[in-house]
């Protein structure tokens, strides 16, 4: 065994140590993801990853893959464009919760209907934590941040639910604090033939913690590991008895037709030979 | 400061001083350790070695990817394992 930690050959290591914040789960999840690649046995050089802005869009930029860094909110409809282009790249999408349930709402409950085959991991920090701790839609009611310094009095969006609901084939949420299952949840969404969304509460000590009195990552994974409920519980629970909880499990695994493999049978039936995904670039590919 | 042992190393140049691994350990073999680094960084220590099961969740959870346990040679790439085998089989 050699005394080099196993996730460092993936990564920058010229870049390290990473920019985010003492306690930060997205570090977690970066291990997270490159466990869950192993156990899949996928090929990290046919990985591109897609990230859109915030913290957790900064993610792509630490490891050794080809990666692409698009505007606030677009990272799916650019990973959509990319799959299309290159059906056979596994595309990953790294995205925040302002990212994907903000300002690119939209693009996620549409790439989740297309069922186009992306696997998708929403780091779901509660706040926006790259400008300054402002409020994200999926703060939870009553929690404080620089734009709510009378607490929160929106309800929070539930995004798994969301892309379950709007047609993804697998969506599930697990938090940091249960490392095992979220490696096994993205090994299986690495491994789906569809639409993959993985909603991964994470703590944010600096700015979530700080407004919330939790000021340590220790204490943010306490009380995250309190409120966590399993789903077969959740469903057996009143709905005031799940105020404020976190609801993990997976809340669709279902097989349905994918996006780029009906676009190439029809391009198939109707243009033969000449397909007209690539024909332009047939030579070269 | 980490011994003379070799079982789990930390990076003192990559460890941010979160003390996420003393919350994630389920057997409570770190420590912080009471002296600062250059950094300003209270560092955790292996207090507790002999407990230690090889386990790996700290290896997985720590976010600055400073920890590395001397786990035998890709056991988490066995198809639906997610304990150690170890663990099991010695009944350790």
């Amino acid at each position: 065994m050699s005394e080099k930690n196993r996730f460092l050959p993936y990564l920058r290591e010229d870049r390290l140590p990473h920019i985010f914040c003492p306690g930060c789960g997205n570090g977690a999840i970066i291990n997270a993801f490159l466990a869950a690649m192993e156990k899949a046995e996928m090929d990290f050089d046919n990985i591109a990853m897609v990230s859109g802005i915030g913290c957790s869009s900064r993610i792509p930029g630490y490891l050794k893959c080809d990666s692409l860094h698009t505007t606030h909110g677009r990272a799916l409809s650019f990973a959509t464009g990319l799959k299309t282009a290159n059906k056979d790249l596994d595309v990953v999408v790294f995205t925040g919760d302002g990212d994907a349930a903000s300002i690119g709402g939209n693009h996620l409950i549409h790439a989740a209907r297309r069922n186009i085959n992306l696997t998708v991991i929403c780091i779901n920090n509660n706040i926006y934590g790259m400008t300054g701790g402002q409020i994200s839609p999926t703060s939870p009611k009553g929690s404080f941040g620089t734009t709510a310094p009378y607490g929160n009095l929106d309800s929070p969006f539930k995004l798994a639910e969301l892309v379950a609901a709007a047609g993804a084939s697998y969506s599930a949420r697990w938090t940091t604090v249960q490392i095992e299952n979220l490696v096994l949840s993205i090994k299986a969404g690495l491994k789906n033939k569809g639409f993959s969304f993985i909603e991964v509460a994470t703590q944010c000590p600096t700015y979530f913690g700080r407004k919330n009195k939790l000021k340590t990552a220790t204490a943010m994974a306490a009380v995250m590991k309190a409120n966590t409920v399993f789903k077969s519980a959740a469903d057996r629970m009143s709905a005031r008895e799940l105020e404020g909880k976190i609801v993990v499990g997976e809340f669709a695994n279902i097989q349905k037709d994918e996006f780029t493999e009906n676009l190439e049978r029809i391009s198939v039936e109707k243009s033969g030979k000449k397909t007209l995904i690539n024909s332009a670039y047939s030579t070269e590919l | 400061m980490i011994g003379d042992f070799k079982l789990i190393i930390i990076d003192e140049n990559l460890c941010k001083g979160c003390h996420l691994c003393l919350f994630m350990c389920y057997k409570n073999v770190y420590a912080i350790s009471p002296e600062v680094n250059k950094k300003g960084v209270q560092l955790p220590f292996v207090k507790f070695e002999e407990r230690c099961t090889k386990c790996g969740t700290c290896e997985v959870a720590c976010p600055d990817q400073a920890i590395t346990v001397d786990l035998p040679e890709n056991w988490w790439m066995n198809e639906d394992v997610n304990f150690n085998p170890l663990f099991t089989r010695h009944g350790k």
